[in-house]
């Protein structure tokens, strides 16, 4: 199959569990000595989808005000953002809003924006409204999903509907690689090493 | 043939070609001991000391000698040099001939029509390429067949084998020797296969694709006949088993016939998976031995049964063993599991000989052609039969040895093989006849085939036995029969040594001038390595040898084409006579002299980076490297090659300059000294004040261990490896990060710490280290793991660069946007990356004809070449009728020129450009007399200046 890396960047409030989802996506269905890689802060995960592999490229961004300044340099050629709020708090799904029309005015023309209501977990002190955030991602057609970070709640159906919101690559092209997969074994290189 | 070369006196001649082998002697000294620096990095130890065992004794070296001796009895000098030409290095140097990666199917096929089955071509389609062959009539109703050639991530292989090669002239010569998957093994054309001197393939070469319809083409072919003699007579070892193998035929026909099924057949065998195995130098040897590993296990199991019968009795008359068929060794894919008996030298003929029999039906028939060769080679090798018989008798390898020797053996084998492959080579190489004898060859014996193939072939072919090894300790033992291969020591041996002796036939007499010349190479190699031989150190598990030769193997065939690409292109990019040297020389100077036509580091870095980007598009779409780069490297690698080639010629004479030129920048612009206030603030600051939050920094130990990488990371010229020691400096934060915390942190803890780290590092050039790796980067690789951190390096600067700002804030945004549109730019630059028309020698000029507007084509003009000549060649490419109504005019926004005769547009072109304001200009080449027609200004004919 087809492998299309996908950028992906992550926004969102300090300490509204950006990390943990990434973490948690990349984490759970890994080996955990598979992708020796730098940091928390860097992570990739390829899935599939439909004909292709989608191979995330995960960009996280410190949510902090005084590096608002840097996020562009993050999301620029992203193919998609996942926006991050704590459903415990107010202030970080008025952050998100920021976020969104910042993308909206500077981001990306195509860019597939996820907005993602964490900590669920924590319905009990929730201060934001679910329908609230719905009725506002479906306003700007944006992918709308709650999820628990802690207990693996949404995180993998958050990055699924992104996959499919990925438009495919030419069908052509797609197809001509299939094809040309699907005639023989996938992996002759794990072969090789054996 | 017989009569110029009397097949029993080898000896001869030797005196008289001693002078010739000198120089090849040297030449292969050079090239071996290239190759055994390539090895070493593989498998620094291991390799060495074997050489010195075996490799001296290797049937290998003595080979040549005996070709020389026959050699000389006729020759008188020049064919020493033309048998020293190795299939491979006919084929590399006469690429501009049967690589045509531009012609059409139909093309092909005209030009091989005219041409004897086994002649082919390359070709490129789509993204692939395309070997194109010519079949026999009788054997097929489409004379022409086309195998696609299959590119993986680091080699080529063709679609259905196994068997993969590091570029595609050594899978091409392979296959000029042994037929794998092919129905039968590829010929290359008399002239070339017959040419006696470099002089004559480069005149082959001159040609071009003009080859195949040029007197030369067809001249030679008639004159083949002679040509084979010679090639014969060149290597008495080849006559002797093509006598062989014509007795076998003989002996046999009925079963060949059968064989003689198209070669569609062989290629449904194949089975699609992916290459197995690698085929390097290291381990020709052991290829060699094994006859025809590649050969198709699709021949059918039924006929391969009836055949077998018959050679093995003929095998058991010759040798007076009778001998089980071995197995057939493993196709390449399936080897893993098989791995155990293939390789050895001996058990795979038999197996390959039942295989390979269809082959040869198919093979015979060029022979048949040839009659010339093969009469010679039965009356003269009777006794070569003898040999013969014994390659089909060769046991499976050995257990009994012991592991050390084992160990040895296999070791040696790399270098003594590569030693063996060169020499050998050289020696039958010029074959023509080689080819149109094959097939008869695997009649008779073929283990003998295989190995006259393998001898024909200076490259290296090794099958899978690299895997071999590390799956099968079996395997290995099997490898350590190889000092048989040294004729005088294994003789003793089984069956194995009956083989050995056949090569040992050969070796004898010629090698020792060989031999004599390495010597010296081998001891010094030697010694090295035999310190660490002696010692225990060796006893490796063999599964763990298997490993190192397997990785070795394919290191090495991994490694050497993109170097040598590399290489290549670094040394064109000096030589100032080709064009893609004069314009990286003149660019290097241009930017040492002018340093000060630049608005900012980062606009300055951007031409540099630009700059580079267009000559990797020149350089794919130029003929200017030779071989083409497609031709050594698989097409999805090409620009990460090409991007290293460039850092190599542009930015490493470069980097000194570029440095004082970003210096002086910063220095003009009052940057630095902003930027050293800032930086001597913000080293006073604790972790929190910088937005560290609860993660432990490193301390000043750590800090200065960080230091000491920033400072190495300034040293290289390379942005890629900068960016690895960056990451590095990265991890090494992340790891002091979580050792003291044990938790994952994401970028709101790892920016603020990153932003600490490099105010503690303190230093200011930092700033231009990250200009530097982000503009120079390939921009490809921006999205990964180097982009994200470098990226996180610039924002830790750029936050600390404003860190006295009241308003860092929105000087910062206003800053990371500008920066976002200069990305944008340079993406959008890349896109519409320079087009060939852009370059000196290439001329953009648009017909426009009153009816049908504008056609454009870009037309290779010399600088100096006039007006006028560009006008008689677009009349050629425009099809104009009535060139005297034409004429070349200069548009531009506002004016329209008709060029006189005798001005040169190249030159224009030139001065257009180096004006200081884009200028829109076409050269368009009109009617004279429809003067008011006016020109539409959207016409982009390639030659717009617009951009900056």
């Amino acid at each position: 199959m087809a492998i299309r890396e996908l950028k992906v960047c992550l926004l969102g409030d300090t300490g509204v569990g950006k990390s943990s989802i990434v973490c948690r996506f990349v984490q759970d269905h890994f080996d955990h000595n598979i992708s020796p890689t730098i940091g928390a802060s860097f992570l990739t995960k390829t899935v599939p989808c439909g004909n292709e592999l989608h191979k995330f490229l995960i960009w996280d961004t410190a949510g902090q005000e005084r590096f608002h300044s840097l996020a562009p340099m993050y999301y620029r050629g992203s193919a998609a953002a996942v926006i991050v709020y704590d459903i415990t708090k107010l202030d970080s799904f008025q952050t998100l809003k920021k976020w969104v029309k910042e993308l909206k005015e500077h981001g990306p023309e195509d860019i597939v924006v996820a907005i993602a209501g964490n900590k669920n977990d924590l319905g009990d002190i929730r201060e934001v409204p679910m329908k609230e955030a719905k009725e506002f991602a479906e306003s700007i057609a944006a992918i709308f999903i709650e999820t628990s970070a802690r207990n693996a709640v949404n995180v993998e159906e958050l990055f699924q509907k992104i996959s499919k919101q990925i438009p495919p690559l030419q069908n052509a092209e797609v197809e001509s690689n299939d094809s040309f997969k699907l005639t023989r074994p996938p992996n002759p290189t794990t072969r090789r090493c054996c | 043939m017989d009569s110029d070369s009397p097949p029993g006196s080898p000896s001869c001649g030797l005196t008289n070609r001693s002078s010739s082998f000198f120089k090849l002697i040297d030449t292969f000294a050079l090239e071996i001991g290239e190759l055994k620096k390539e090895m070493v990095q593989t498998a620094p130890a291991l390799d060495k000391e074997p050489l010195e065992i075996q490799g001296l004794h290797g049937g290998a070296f003595l080979q040549p000698p005996r070709c020389r001796g026959s050699v000389g009895e006729w020759d008188s000098g020049y064919d020493s040099l033309r048998r020293r030409m190795s299939v491979l290095e006919r084929l590399t140097q006469t690429h501009q001939v049967w690589l045509l990666l531009a012609v059409s199917e139909d093309e092909a096929s005209d030009i091989l029509l005219k041409q004897p089955p086994g002649v082919f071509l390359v070709r490129k389609v789509l993204q692939r390429k395309v070997l194109s062959v010519r079949l026999d009539k009788d054997q097929s109703e489409n004379p022409i067949s086309h195998f696609n050639v299959r590119e993986s991530q680091y080699s080529f292989s063709m679609e259905g084998s196994g068997i993969s090669f590091a570029d595609l002239f050594h899978l091409v010569a392979f296959y000029c020797v042994s037929r794998d998957i092919l129905p039968f093994t590829l010929k290359l054309p008399e002239a070339i296969s017959s040419a006696k001197t470099q002089k004559e393939l480069e005149e082959v070469a001159q040609l071009g694709a003009g080859f195949w319809d040029s007197a030369l083409c067809s001249q030679r072919r008639c004159s083949t006949p002679p040509c084979h003699r010679l090639s014969r007579t060149l290597s008495p070892q080849r006559t002797k088993r093509t006598a062989e193998v014509e007795e076998s035929h003989q002996s046999a026909p009925p079963t060949l016939q059968p064989h003689t099924a198209p070669p569609a057949g062989f290629q449904d065998a194949a089975p699609p998976t992916g290459p197995l195995c690698f085929v390097t130098p290291l381990f020709l040897q052991t290829h060699s031995r094994d006859p025809d590993p590649p050969e198709k296990v699709a021949d059918s199991p039924p006929l391969s049964s009836s055949r077998c019968a018959k050679p093995d009795l003929d095998r058991t008359k010759l040798n007076g063993k009778p001998r089980s068929p071995p197995p057939r060794p493993p196709p390449p894919r399936s080897a893993p599991s098989r791995r155990p008996a293939p390789p050895p030298p001996g058990p795979p003929p038999a197996v390959s000989r039942t295989k390979s029999m269809p082959v040869a039906a198919k093979g015979q028939q060029p022979s048949s052609r040839r009659p010339a060769p093969a009469p010679p080679a039965l009356g003269g090798r009777t006794s070569s039969s003898t040999k013969s018989t014994s390659s089909p008798n060769r046991p499976p390898p050995r257990p009994k040895m012991p592991d050390l020797e084992a160990h040895r053996c296999h070791i040696a084998l790399d270098d003594e093989t590569i030693a063996k492959a060169l020499s050998r080579a050289n020696l039958p190489t010029c074959q023509p006849p080689p080819v149109a004898e094959e097939p008869s060859r695997s009649l008779s014996g073929p283990d003998e085939r295989g190995r006259q193939r393998f001898s024909d072939m200076s490259m290296s072919t090794s099958s899978s036995d690299s895997l071999e090894y590390s799956r099968s300790p079996g395997f290995s033992l099997a490898l350590a029969p190889s000092p048989p291969q040294h004729p005088a020591e294994d003789t003793s041996e089984d069956d194995e040594d009956a083989e050995e002796e056949e090569e040992e036939d050969y070796g004898v007499g010629m090698e020792g001038d060989l031999e004599s010349r390495l010597r010296p190479i081998l001891k010094a190699r030697r010694r090295r390595v035999g310190v660490s031989l002696g010692g225990s150190s060796f006893v490796l598990p063999r599964s763990l040898k298997g490993r190192f030769s397997k990785v070795g193997g394919m290191l090495s065939s991994l490694i050497t084409p993109e170097k040598r690409a590399v290489k290549r292109i670094a040394e064109l990019s000096r030589d100032k006579s080709s064009y893609f040297g004069s314009l990286v020389q003149d660019y290097i100077s241009f930017v040492q002299e002018n340093r000060s036509c630049h608005t900012s580091g980062m606009d300055f870095l951007q031409t540099v980076r630009q700059f580079m980007t267009q000559m990797k598009a020149y350089l794919r779409q130029s003929s200017e490297l030779d071989p083409p780069l497609e031709s050594l490297i698989p097409e999805d690698q090409i620009d990460r090659v090409l991007e290293k080639a460039m850092h190599k010629c542009v930015l490493k004479p470069l980097k000194s300059v570029i440095e004082v030129i970003l210096h002086d920048f910063q220095v003009n612009s009052g940057a630095l000294q902003q930027l050293r206030e800032n930086l001597a603030l913000a080293r006073t600051k604790k972790p929190h004040e910088l937005g560290v939050d609860g993660a432990v920094p490193p301390d000043s130990v750590a800090i200065e261990k960080i230091r000491q990488k920033f400072l190495n990371m300034r040293k290289m010229y390379s942005p890629d490896q900068k960016v690895s020691l960056l990451l590095r400096v990265c991890k090494l934060i992340y790891t002091i990060m979580q050792d003291n915390s044990g938790r994952m942190y994401g970028a709101d803890d790892f920016l603020p710490m990153l932003t600490y780290v490099v105010a503690q590092c303190d230093m200011p050039q930092l700033d231009t280290e990250v200009q530097y790796m982000m503009e120079l980067l390939d921009p490809t690789l921006l999205q990964g793991e180097g982009g994200y951190y470098l990226t996180s390096s610039y924002g830790a600067m750029a936050l600390i660069k404003n860190f006295q700002e009241e308003q860092a804030a929105q000087v910062l945004s206003s800053e990371a946007r500008n920066t976002l549109h200069q990305w944008h730019r340079r993406r959008t630059s890349q896109h519409s990356a320079p087009s060939v028309d852009d370059f000196q020698n290439f001329l953009r000029v648009a017909l426009q004809e009153v009816g049908s507007g504008c056609t454009a084509k870009t037309l290779q003009v010399q600088p100096y070449t006039t007006a006028e000549e560009v006008c008689s060649l677009c009349a050629y490419k425009f099809k104009i009728p009535d060139p005297e109504n034409y004429a070349l005019f200069l548009i531009t926004e506002e004016t329209r020129q008709q060029l006189a005769a005798d001005t040169h547009p190249q030159q224009i072109k030139a001065e257009l450009h180096s004006r200081p304001l884009a200028h829109v200009f076409h050269f368009v080449y009109r009617r004279v007399d429809n003067l008011n027609l006016c020109v539409p200004t959207h016409i982009n004919n390639g030659n717009c200046l617009q951009m900056k």
